[in-house]
Parts: C-alpha cells; structure tokens; sequence
C-alpha cells in the first residue's frame, strides 16, 4: 500500500454521464413545460408543478440526509465512519443547490400559479373565507409565512452543512496531529452539529413537511407525518451514500473503506428500511383502526384508488425487499448486491414521495410518466455533476482526523 | 489478531491500573463479603413497603375496586398511569444493552447488566398493575387463548388490551433470556473463586456449567448478536403497543399518529433517569467509580437530553396539530384541560413540561452533564415527569368525556391506590437489593473484553501509535 | 467414557497466545478447546473452527412464530368463530401485525436459547471438567489432546517455547462434555493440518 489514490479526479465517463442525463432531464422539462407548464388546463399545469415540486423536494431532503449522518455520528463520538466521511461531505454540497431549486418551485406554486392551482388548496382566497377550517388554519398556512419559514430552513441547513464542512477541511492539516488541537477539533464540531440536528429536529422532523406537504391535503391532519417523511429520506439518503462509497471503490479510491464499513451502511440500509415501515404502519393502522372520515380520506383513494397498485409496491419494495435480502451478514458485504438494493431504495422511497404529493394532486388517476422520470434524471444529473466535483475538491481521506486510525481498523 | 486501540482523546472505559484479574475481584467482592448495614436498611425498608402495597392490593382484592377512586368517567386512573410509566422505565435496560450494542457503544458495558436488571424488576411492577386492576384476579387466565368451557369463543385479538399481554410476556421472557445468558459467564466466574461448597453448587448450577470454550464463546456471542437485534424491534414495539392502548380509541388527546415513536422515546427517557438514579448510588455503594466513570454518566446524560428533546418535539407537535386539525373536540383536549394552567389538572400537565422538556436542557452543558448531584437530581425530576405525562394523558382526556353531567368529579386517589404504587417501589427495590447482593452487578467478560482497548493504563500503552502516519498504521494493522 | 490424557498449557495474554496457536497447530498437534475468560474475537478463526449457524437457527424459528400466529389468529377469527369488533373485517390484518411481530420474536429467542444450551450441552446442574480454574478469571488456558504416538515431554516442552507459563498433564473423561455436536467439527481453515 504504498502510494494510495485518495485525490479523486472525475472520469470523463462520469461527466459525459451526467451531462447526458442534465440534457434529457432538460429536454423533458421544456417539453413538459410546453405541453403542460403552460397549459391553459389547470390539471395539466398541477402534473407539471406537482411533478417538479416533489422531485426537488425528495433530492432536496436526500442530500441532507447525508449532512444529518455526518452531524448525528459526529455527536455520538463514531469513529467508524470517517474514512469514508468525505462522500457525505460531497453529497451535502448539494443542499444549497437543491434547496435554491426546489425554493425557486416551491415560491412559484404559491405565488405564481394562482389561487386555483390543486398544489395548495390554501391559497384559494375564496375557498378560505368560505371555510371555517381553513381560515383557522390560515395562522399557518399563508404565503407570508410559507416565504419566511422556507427561506429559514433552507438557508440555516446551508450554512450549517456548510460549517461542518469547513471544519472538516482541518482535517487535511498536519497541525491536527496535536492532541489538544484535536481536541477543540472534536468540539467545535460537536457544537456545529448540535446546532444542526437543533435545527433538522424544527425542520425536517416537525414543521417543513406539514408546510411543503401535508398542506396539500389542508383539512387533513397527522401528527406522524414529519418523522415519516424524515425516515423515508434519510434510509434513501444512506443509501445514496452507499452507492458513492461502491462507485468510488470501483474506481480504485477509499483503500481504508473496507467491507466492514460497507456492512455498517447496509445495517443502516436495513434497520431504517425497519424504522420506516413502523413508522409506516403505526399511521396507517391508528387511522384504519380508528376509521373516522377525517383521517381515512387520505388513504381511501391510496389503498382503494388510483393508487393501489404504487401503494402496495411502495411497501414491497422499501419493507419486503430490504428486510429479506439484506438480512444476511454476507448480503451486506457484498457490493454488487448492496449496489442494486442502494437503487432500489432510492427507488422506492422516490415511488413515496411521488404517491405522498401526487396522490393528493391528482388523486383520480395514477401512473409513472415520462416526465416523472425526465426530471428525476434531470436531478441525477446534476447530482451527479455537483457531486463529482466536490468529490475532487478535497482529498477522499480526512488524515489528520483524530479518529481516522480507529475508522482504518473498524471490523463489524 | 485484532489491534487493540482506540483514540487517545476517547475517555477510558475502565479507570486505575486494571488486569483481568483486578476486574474479577473488583466486581466479585460485593458478592463475597457480608452486606453492610446500609444494604440491610434499604433491603428493609424496601420489604416495608412491599409489604404495605401487598395489604393494599389484599383490600382491594377482597373488598373489590371500590378501594380505588376510579369512578365513571375516569376509569383508568393511577393504575395504568403507574403501569405506563414502570413499563417505560423498563426499556432502559433492553435498549442499552441491544440498541447501544448495535451501534457499538463501548460505555454499554459497564452499566448494561445493572441496567437489564431494572427493567425485568421494572416489568415485573409494571405487570403488577393490569392483573390486580382485572379485579377479579382469580380470573386472569382468561387472557389466555385457548378453547374453553365459556362457549367457543376465542379471546380478542384485534384488541390493543390483548397485544399488550402478549409485548408485555414477550418483553419479559426475551429481555429475562437475553440477560441470563448474558450472566452465564458471570457466574461460571464466581463459581470458579468460590470458597464455600455451599457457594461451589448453587452457582455451579445457575452457570449451567459454563466452561469457557472458544466454540461456546461463539456462539455466544451469536446468541448475544442476534438477541440483540431481535430485542431491538421488540424493546420499540412494547412501548408502541401500549401506546396503541390509546391510539386506537378516538378518546380526544388519545388518538394521534405520532403516539407510538413518541411513546418509546419518552420510555427511554424515563429509563435512562432510572438507570441514572441507580447508578450513581451503585458505583458509590460497591466502590465501582472505576468502572462506572464519569464518562459513562455523562453518556448517559447526553441520551436524556436528547430523549428529552424528542419528547418535547412531540408534545410541541401534539399540541400544534391541536390546534391545525382545527377539530373542536382536540383543541378543547388540548387548550382548555391540558395546556391550561388553571382547568383542573393543568398542574399536571405544567409539571409534565417542565420536569421533561425544560429542566433536562441543562444537559447541554458539560459540566452540569458530569456533577453526580445534578445527575441525580435530574434524574428523580425526570422520572417525577414522565409520571406525569402518564397522569396527564390518562386522566385528562378521561375526566371530561361526552356525557357533561359526569364532569364535575375531581378524580384523586385513594390510600390503598397510592399504597399499591408505593408497593411497586417496594418490590422493585426488593428486587434490586437481592440482585446487587448476588450477582454481578457488572458483565466481567465484558469489561475484560474491552479492557485492553478502552482500559486507561492500556491506553497510555498505545499512545505512541498515534503519531504514525496514516499510511504506515494501516499496512501495519488494518485487515 | 475412558479417561484420556490432555496437556494443559496456560497463557497470560492474547498476543502470546494466538502465536502459541499458530504454532501448535502448524506442528500437527490437535487443540482440542482453547477456555477464555471472555470472547476473544479472532480466537474461533485461529482454531479453524467452522462459523456457528445459530442464527439460521433463528431465522426458522422466527418464521415458525410468523406463521403460526398468523395461522392462529386468520383461523380462530376468519373461520373458528368469526365476530364482528367494531365493524372491522374479519380478516382484519393490520390489526393482527402486532401479535405476530410478538410471536415471532418469542418464538426465534426461546428456540435459539434452547439450542444454544443444547448445542453447547448447557443446563442447570451440569457439571463439566474444569482444567483450570482461571479459565474464567484471567488465564487463556490451551487444551491440547495428544494421541498415543504423541511424546508429552516434547510437547510441554513446546508449549513452553511458545509462551505457557503453567504446563500440565491433566486426566480427563473423554466425550460427555464435548457434546456430539462438537466432535463433528470441520476444519474450515488451514486444511492441510495432519493431527500428529
């Protein structure tokens, strides 16, 4: 092990990739906009927005995912994970740049489609005086504070992220070596990431998605509904990060990531796969179980509707499939099966967030379109081109990490 | 062979100047000497107790449920609010031993066993409560599936009450297995320092003839894994169930979604108090400071906080949904008997706040994390709390139900109720007594396990390897 | 069972001890067991012991539970005796998860406890040769089992080349405490090993 590869420098495979995809995600976004963005049928524009809204918020939330990783190891003192903590690292470059997209969306749903739109039922001016349940809600759900609270979240999961990995840049500094240095190392990071998971818990896990997506539904009500949305993208979130680490192996870079870290993630993969569908069931049973009309019209057209099909494919693929193929110890550590379960994960939480806001959308018919996927890749693409180029920024290993030698010999 | 290291900046585990031995005979001397007057007054003390509660549920059980206050509105009253809340404080154990196990949190394995034990104590107060509040008590097998002579009729299995019996016998047989086979080892050790013959045999049988082999070893440890990652769902599932007991009503106040992930953090919050309280008299008692360091105190501390705070994100979410579903029956529920301070039970939900959301945000700072008295403190204030959230869920959507004419009846509890609570602490402390007298309070084979790693004067061996380039280190070492 | 001779060399540290393995094991002798006083990781590789399937074990009695409860309850309330709670239907499966996640979780701990004292002939009042007594304390005590060609001298000799700091030749019964799962040990690792 002489000399190791820990400069990453993007494969023009890559770059060709991902401009591939950038162009055919742009190319069905002109076509979709031309044929429904600005359609004068307010449902063909609903599909374009709708479309467009949950994509962005779903690779919005799954970057971040990986900056909660990395703030959520950092306070319980991991060790294991910082060999391969650049990729993370990488990956939540894409928080501003995501978060810009989605705000830029998001901000022309509620300000720019009018108040007939099906996105936001709120908006409707008229439908709002004339409905005692939405004008006692309406403390929340107006566009003054929809702007702020946005503009916060966003902006405050930035610079965060951003400070973490500003601090992990020391870690490529020799002065790290020093024990009292390492020391305040540790600290300051464990305060940058205190503050973050602060602020993940009054975003993610609370209040970002009753505003951006139960709000969809506005008479509509349940108090699991943020922690579900926060484990649906953080096991895709890890799983993402997965993908990374087994790409860049592939490449011949991560020579200290090993298949011990490799099984970790994929116990991560599976117990949150677990997590989700408690969270999954325990919702969905309360409100089966106790069947009051308020709260089973969201499931109704779901479970008997348009959507059944996508809605049992959703629980096959994010619960049946991870818990029985990634149960086995060799099943993790193998990577070209982590490999497809990584994919498939991304797959199927993307499937719930599609049936999340389009089920609510348009919940009179289903069905996976060309645009659904066009921007999906458009996303890829640009994840994958960001991402590559903030892979190339720093070198892959933090050397000077105080805990990097006990990550080089972590065994499971 | 594996390199045994770990970070010098990484707090040591074990204390002093430690061998496999010293560990041995640090931990195995409470067992071998005679107790000291401390142990025999709160071993008495305790059994005081036991033994009003066992009067209280003797009056109850002749003179029928009438001894309690519960009246027609409020008919779960302190008996479900205590059973929650030591089913709560049950799951400490469980979870550090499985959970923290997981995720490779070396501190598990100073306070683990002690831990476990509270909770099958913990489960067994808990179970106390459901069986004597069936009144008659004679008629608990009923319970049980089986064809009977009542008419074929089964018992109901779509009911929350019944999956309760079964979490709640599961929990305890697996967390009791999980934990025995874990003391297995531990006893093969006293057994093996015995003096007496007397000694020799009973612990001779309670080790099973444990002997060491490497092939047992393995598969102990396989036992251990797989025990843990089972108990992992199960330790979520009991807290989830019983919050199903609520959950599925549509009781105001009581059917809510969020219920069960905040039911099983609130359970491990109110469990690591406990463990809290426990430990910080424990480690001072047998002399185990070097064992139960600060360090793992403040560990402990860091996962109340930030239960504490889960918490609180979900009463926050309760109380905001509240008010969003825009339902008058929730937000009646909400603002005017919970979160107001002057309906009549608005004491108890101010309390509840308080003692769980705010106070514990002390924990923020580090040196309040490590001060012992705080510790305790803090952990009585928790557990005083986490009562009190069961009380506040219980009885205040009970007490103002549909039917107006029976508001005006101010539940409060009788004697005999407090003394079957009071009961529970008795044959809980009983337990822990006769448990810190006989057994090892902590898994030997796992300190030894970590000692070399995480030990300090074995960490001060290793500390040269930290200067070593990263490149070197790794051909040396890694695999 | 016939009494067999066993040379008993005891070690103070790991480090000492998983070269003293390699090297008795490269000479041709057979270790019979190697009793720690915890799980020292690495150890069962080094014996060449085959990895446990326990945990298969528990996969099956898992799915037992699974079953069973499922079984259980879809028959007493969809066929037995069907009842109609609260308006719910009688295959009410949401309702049914709870029991038999319990079930299932019962069903794999009992039954992999069960066969781990089974596996490792564990029980309330069994008693098993001892060959020292800080086995359990702080000694790594290396159990060899010489065949009758086996010169013991050379052998103790060569255990205390290698680090024992306590050698002795202990009488042992043979075969009860060895549990018949354990004779059939395969060798996974190092197949090349002759017992000498």
């Amino acid at each position: 092990m002489a000399s190791i590869k820990e400069q990453f420098e993007i494969p023009g495979k890559m770059r060709t990739w991902s401009i591939a995809l950038i162009c055919v995600g742009l190319l069905a976004l002109i076509i979709g906009f031309a044929t429904k963005g600005i359609s004068t049928d307010q449902h063909q524009k609903d599909i374009f927005w709708g479309t467009l809204m949950y994509n962005s918020i779903y690779f919005l939330l799954i970057c971040n995912g990986s900056m909660f990783f990395i703030c959520a190891t950092t306070l319980a003192m991991g060790g294991w994970q910082v060999v391969f903590r650049r990729v993370p690292e990488a990956i939540s470059t894409m928080v501003p740049i995501f978060g810009l997209i989605a705000f830029v969306i998001l901000m022309y749903i509620v300000f720019g489609m009018g108040s007939h739109t099906h996105i936001y039922h709120w908006l409707d001016k008229d439908a709002v005086t004339n409905d005692e349940i939405l004008k006692g809600k309406s403390g929340f759900l107006n566009p003054g504070f929809f702007l702020l609270w946005t503009v916060l979240a966003i902006g405050l999961w930035s610079l965060l992220g951003w400070r973490m990995r500003k601090l992990s840049s020391e870690a490529d500094d020799p002065a790290l070596a020093n024990q009292d240095a390492g020391k305040s190392f540790i600290w300051r990071n464990t305060v940058t990431a205190s503050l973050f998971i602060v602020w993940f818990g009054l975003t993610v896990a609370s209040t970002v998605p009753w505003l951006w997506l139960m709000s969809i539904d506005p008479h509509w009500y349940s108090t699991m509904y943020s922690w579900y949305t926060f484990a649906s993208s953080f096991v895709a979130g890890i799983s993402l990060v997965a993908l990374w680490i087994i790409y860049l192996k592939n490449k011949g870079y991560l020579a200290y990531t090993t298949e011990e870290h490799l099984h970790d993630i994929g116990k991560f993969m599976f117990a949150f796969s677990i997590f989700w569908t408690y969270l999954w069931f325990s919702q969905y049973m309360l409100i089966w179980y106790a069947n009051m009309s308020e709260e089973t019209v969201y499931f109704k057209h779901r479970v008997e509707g348009a959507y059944k099909g996508i809605f049992f494919l959703n629980i096959i693929i994010n619960f049946v499939c991870p818990i029985l193929i990634l149960m086995k110890r060799s099943a993790k550590r193998n990577y070209t099966l982590m490999t497809f379960m990584a994919v498939l994960i991304i797959f199927g939480h993307w499937i719930d967030f599609y049936q999340m806001v389009m089920g609510s959308v348009r919940p009179e018919d289903a069905g996976l379109s060309w645009l659904d996927f066009g921007i999906a890749f458009l996303f890829v693409g640009l994840m994958i081109f960001f991402v590559g180029k903030a892979l190339a920024k720093k070198p892959l290993l933090p050397v000077y990490h105080p805990f990097v030698k006990e990550s080089v010999i972590h065994y499971t | 062979m594996h390199l045994k290291y770990e970070s010098q900046l990484r707090e040591p585990l074990v204390n002093g100047d430690k061998n496999y031995h010293q560990v041995t005979e640090d931990i195995c001397r409470p067992i071998e000497v005679r107790p000291t007057k401390l142990w025999y007054i709160g071993f008495f003390i305790s059994v005081a107790l036991l033994l009003f509660g066992v009067y209280s549920v003797y009056r109850e059980v002749t003179y029928g449920i009438g001894q309690w206050n519960l009246n027609r509105t409020v008919g779960w009253g302190w008996d479900i609010t205590n059973f929650v809340w030591w089913i709560g404080i049950g799951h400490a154990g469980t979870l550090i031993s499985a959970i923290l196990l997981l995720f490779r949190q070396g501190w598990r394995t100073g306070v683990n066993r002690a831990a476990e034990a509270m909770t099958i104590f913990a489960v067994i107060c808990a179970g106390q409560f459901p069986l004597w509040h069936m009144g008659r008590v004679w008629m608990a097998f009923f319970v049980f599936p089986y064809p009977n002579t009542r008419g074929p009729l089964w018992i109901n299995f779509n009911s929350p009450l019944l999956w309760d019996v079964f979490a709640i016998s599961t929990y305890f047989t697996v967390s009791l297995l999980f934990w025995y086979t874990g003391l297995l080892p531990d006893f093969g050790t006293i057994r093996d320092r015995a003096k007496t013959k007397l000694r020799k045999k009973l612990y001779g049988i309670v080790s099973f003839g444990w002997s060491g082999s490497t092939k047992h070893w393995q598969r102990h440890e396989s036992l251990a894994l797989v025990l843990a990652g089972l108990s992992t769902p199960l330790v979520l599932s009991v807290h989830t169930i019983v919050s199903f007991d609520f959950a599925t009503s549509v009781v105001p106040g009581w059917h809510t979604t969020i219920f069960p992930p905040y039911f099983v953090a609130g359970a491990i919050f109110s469990g690591f108090a406990m463990v809290q309280s426990l430990m910080v008299i424990l480690r001072k008692v047998f002399n185990l400071q070097d064992y139960i360091t600060l360090g793992h105190i403040e560990a402990m501390n860091k996962v109340i906080v930030l239960t504490g705070s889960i918490v609180g994100c979900a009463y926050l979410t309760e109380l905001f949904m509240g008010w969003y579903s825009q339902n008058k029956y929730e937000q009646y529920a909400f603002f005017y008997t919970r979160a107001n301070l002057f309906s009549p039970y608005g004491w108890s939900y101010w309390g509840m706040m308080t003692c769980n959301v705010i106070s514990p945000q002390i924990f923020w700072f580090r040196k309040l994390r490590r001060n012992l008295y705080v510790t305790f403190f803090m952990s009585v204030v928790v557990n005083i709390g986490m009562w009190f959230e069961r009380f506040v869920i219980i009885v205040t959507s009970l007490f103002r139900d549909y039917l107006p004419s029976s508001w005006p009846v101010y539940y409060s509890p009788t004697i005999f109720e407090m003394g079957f609570y009071l009961g529970s602490f008795g044959l809980f402390f009983t337990c822990f007594f006769l448990f810190a007298k006989y057994f090892p309070v902590i898994a030997i084979a796992e300190i030894k396990h970590v000692l070399k790693t995480s030990g300090e004067n074995y960490k001060e061996k290793v500390g040269d390897i930290e200067k070593e380039p990263v490149e070197e280190f790794a051909h040396q070492y890694a695999h | 069972m016939a009494n067999k001779n066993f040379v008993v060399g005891c070690f103070d540290d790991e480090a000492v001890l998983f070269p003293a393995v390699k090297k008795v094991r490269m000479a041709g002798y057979k270790i019979h067991d190697v009793y720690t006083p915890y799980a020292v990781h690495g150890l069962d590789h080094a014996l060449g012991l085959r990895e446990t399937s326990l945990h298969t074990a528990g996969f099956i009695y898992g799915i037992t539970g699974t079953a069973t409860a499922l079984g259980g309850i879809g028959w007493i309330l969809s066929w037995d005796w069907p009842l109609n709670f609260g308006g719910k239907p009688h295959f009410a499966l949401p309702a049914w998860i709870p029991i038999t996640f319990e079930l299932t979780v019962l069903f794999a701990s009992i039954g992999m406890v069960l066969t781990f004292c089974y596996l490792c002939q564990m029980a309330p009042f069994v008693k098993k040769h001892q060959f020292h007594s800080r086995a359990t304390d702080d000694a790594f005590v290396m159990v060899v089992e010489p065949t009758p060609k086996t010169n013991l001298e050379d052998l103790k000799a060569f255990l205390s080349a290698n680090g024992a700091t306590e050698i002795e030749v202990q009488e042992a019964e043979a075969g009860w405490w060895l549990g018949t799962y354990d004779k059939q040990q395969k060798l996974v690792r190092d197949k090349g090993i002759e017992v000498a």
